[in-house]
């Protein structure tokens, strides 16, 4: 070590001895004027290879030695007028500034190299990153190449998901810490550190657990500690560089959970729908065949006694009830399943004229009044789930309007939707209740199925509409909205005209 | 009115219970497990009606339907657990007469079995005059009146009646109307037909949420009214 750094102050010294040396060579075979230049031209290639040390050192050899040998009276040290002295201060300054000069150069170049460094580190971390397929191994990558760094003593990243226990890579980090990195994910807060013009800001901490910082990110935190000698500029630098990396794995970790979540779901969807398909006809098939089989037997021809056709006929009924169930059950389960809309421009009374077409048996006996008119603008919706709309709606109405009661069907143009409702003259619904009416199994009816009114909500909300209940003076009433169609009628019914 | 009927279903619970409710109401029954027997029989024994399942095992519903439809006059009547509306569409558009959906009562099935009998007896005996309640549309001299008041329309609108009025009581899909009425051409746009229906229904002084002429069958088509 200290031979190593006095090695350039020998190197000066022998120099200079050997120029001497050399220009009192040349002096011998004739004179030659200016050759001192030689010593000018050493102490400048001192001062850029060397440093400013060696370079003064080799600037007083050099001096001293010419004075000796070439200046007169030779064999003397003598400075004799202001010509000589000017020529030690000339090498002086020659070696102070080119010093500085190499000094600064050199500076600068080793900046450039580690930066050329730090970029060639950082590229090939990201490749490697980019080829590692799992997130957290690219993530233990970022953490171990920073605790690799002097003054690095801890760096942890947590990644941070919900309903999913946090990932961290790198450091252990105790639970108070981890307590901490959730805190500062979840406020979005750095503490003790910040990044700043792409470099890191270490800030002064007191207390307990000082001198660990957080830093959040898109879907987690980096965790940092510094400790001694403290990192360089550069390393500072490195450190926000190694930060913003882990900040992309992150963000990449969590689009690729999302994919795959995505992709999860749509797999479950069709599987689904085929499920809900092969289940419908299978429970179906059994209940048609009792249905088929318990009806055939009830005519009066079938000669049984009237009290067993009684018997087979309550059997039907609930044999009725049960497929009812079932059809709504699977209709509800499609609905969750989010089937598609076939959405197209329809006449809302026609949708009604076909549904009570349905319906026929169940109103027949019914007074059913219609304040539905056929000017009203075409709704956007999918016939055949506003049909079990209104199918649901009027059934319930029939199932509690009184038996001479009326049930009233009507629609209105509203400010960009239509308003339509279906009211009967049953019992008021317990205000406590009209919220709850539409919650799946929710009934007032011991026999129900709870499920007709909440099919009706989804039907109204998959169209973008609302559905709420509401006691009249006269009875409940169901009103809804369905969105119009934007393309109007050819010609056609357009006058928003409203009636009821 | 009685008649041959063959029931065309893979469950023999579902054929032993047709062919005892369907005997008590004077119809003459037999049952087979496949398309195949199905074709079989319609050639041999000629039935009226044929129930037939859509969902079939080997040979499905709707091959035995296109199979069956060019070998016999009878009407079918076709039955599946499945209310698809394409299906039913693809039914009627292969030559079906009516659907029934799974499960039904005797007494439903049996009022379905009455009406198609019934629009074959009128078809067969070329009525020339067909009426709906109120409305008459004579084929011959191509009038139309609600209440004996003569009822304008114009040529596509009284196409599509005279369409429906043929086939009365059973379920047109827009499809078979468009082809019908505007030629191959328009197919796809249901839209045409809705809007036509509309016009048709504003000169009977029929009301859509509550019609006496033609009903929309929902996600089907239109049907004239018989009852």
């Amino acid at each position: 070590m200290t031979t190593r750094r006095l090695a350039p102050y020998a190197i000066a010294i022998t120099g200079a001895i050997a120029i001497t040396g050399a220009i009192w060579l040349v002096n011998d075979i004739g004179s030659v004027s200016g050759l001192s230049a030689f010593y000018i031209l050493f102490v400048l290639w001192l001062g850029a290879r060397w440093g400013r040390g060696p370079a003064v050192v080799g600037s007083v050899a050099a001096f001293l030695l010419y004075d000796f040998y070439f200046v007169p009276p030779v064999g003397t040290f003598t400075v004799r007028g202001p010509a000589e002295l000017l020529e030690l201060v000339v090498l002086l300054a020659v070696a102070l500034v080119t010093s500085q000069l190499a000094a600064s150069w050199r500076r600068a170049q080793a900046s450039a190299e580690a930066i050329a460094s730090d970029s060639r580190a950082l590229y090939e971390l990201a490749t490697a990153m980019l080829r590692t397929q799992e997130a957290a191994a690219a993530l233990t990558m970022v953490c171990d190449s920073a605790l690799r760094m002097r003054g690095v003593e801890r760096f942890a990243v947590v990644a941070i998901s919900s309903g999913q226990a946090p990932l961290v890579a790198g450091s252990i980090l105790a639970e108070d810490e981890l307590n901490q990195a959730r805190w500062s994910y979840e406020r979005g807060q750095q503490v003790g550190l910040s990044v700043k013009d792409g470099t890191l800001v270490p800030m002064k901490m007191h207390g307990p657990g000082s001198g660990v910082g957080y830093f959040p990110l898109v879907g987690g935190v980096a965790v940092l500690k510094l400790g001694e000698p403290r990192p360089e500029a550069s390393d500072l630098r490195m450190l926000a560089a190694l930060i913003g990396l882990a900040d992309l794995l992150l963000d990449r970790r969590r689009a690729s959970v999302e994919a795959e979540r995505a992709r999860g779901l749509q797999a479950s969807d069709s599987l689904k729908a085929a499920i809900l398909s092969s289940l419908s006809h299978e429970l179906k098939s059994p209940i048609a065949a009792l249905r088929a089989g318990l009806t055939a037997l009830t005519t009066p021809r079938a000669g049984l006694q009237e009290e067993h056709r009684e018997l087979l006929t309550d059997m039907d009924r609930q044999a009725a009830r049960l497929d009812r169930m079932v059809g709504e059950l699977l209709a509800l389960s499609r609905l969750e399943a989010g089937v598609d809309l076939t959405r197209e421009p329809h006449s809302f009374a026609d949708v009604v004229g076909g549904t009570l077409g349905q319906l026929r048996a169940e109103v027949k006996d019914r007074k059913v009044v219609l304040h539905v008119s056929d000017d009203l603008p075409l709704v956007d919706v999918d016939e055949m789930q506003v049909g079990r709309l209104i199918f649901n709606l009027v059934e319930n109405a029939v199932e509690w309007a009184p038996a001479d009661g009326a049930i009233e069907i009507g629609a209105r143009a509203m400010d960009g939707s239509l308003e339509a409702w279906v009211e009967n003259d049953g019992p008021a619904i317990p205000p406590t209740d009209l919220e709850n009416v539409f919650d799946t199994f929710w009934t007032r009816r011991t026999a129900g199925t709870g499920l007709g009114l909440a099919i009706c909500k989804r039907v109204v909300e998959a169209h973008g509409g609302t559905i709420r209940a509401e006691n009249r003076r006269r009875g409940p009433r169901f009103t809804f909205t369905l969105p119009f169609a934007a393309v109007p009628a050819a010609g056609g019914a357009q006058g928003a005209q409203t009636k009821g | 009115m009685s008649g041959r009927v063959l029931v065309v279903d893979d469950e023999v619970e579902m054929q032993r219970a047709l062919r005892t409710g369907l005997g008590y109401h004077d119809f003459d029954v037999r049952a087979v497990g496949s398309g195949e027997a199905a074709i079989r029989e319609a050639a041999g024994w000629r039935p009226d009606v044929i129930l037939l399942d859509l969902g079939l095992p080997g040979m499905d519903g709707l091959a035995a339907l296109r199979a069956l439809r060019p070998h016999t006059r009878a009407a079918v009547i076709v039955v599946s657990v499945m209310p698809g509306e394409r299906d039913k569409v693809q039914a009627l558009d292969a030559g079906a007469d009516d659907y029934v959906v799974k499960p039904f009562g005797t007494e439903e099935l049996v009022a379905r079995i009455r009406a198609v009998l019934r629009r074959q007896a009128d078809v067969t005996a070329g009525e020339p005059v067909i009426r709906s309640g109120e409305l008459e549309i004579d084929l011959a001299r191509r009038h139309v009146a609600v209440g004996g008041r003569t009822v304008r329309l114009t040529p596509t609108e009284y196409e599509l009646l005279r369409y429906l009025a043929l086939h009365a009581g059973k379920p047109v899909s827009h499809t078979t109307l468009l082809r019908q009425v505007w030629g191959d051409y328009a197919v796809g746009d249901k839209y045409n037909t809705r809007y036509v229906v509309a016009q048709i229904r504003k000169k009977l002084g029929d009301d859509p949420a509550n019609p006496s002429y033609v009903v929309n069958e929902p996600g089907v088509g239109y049907r004239l009214r018989t009852d």
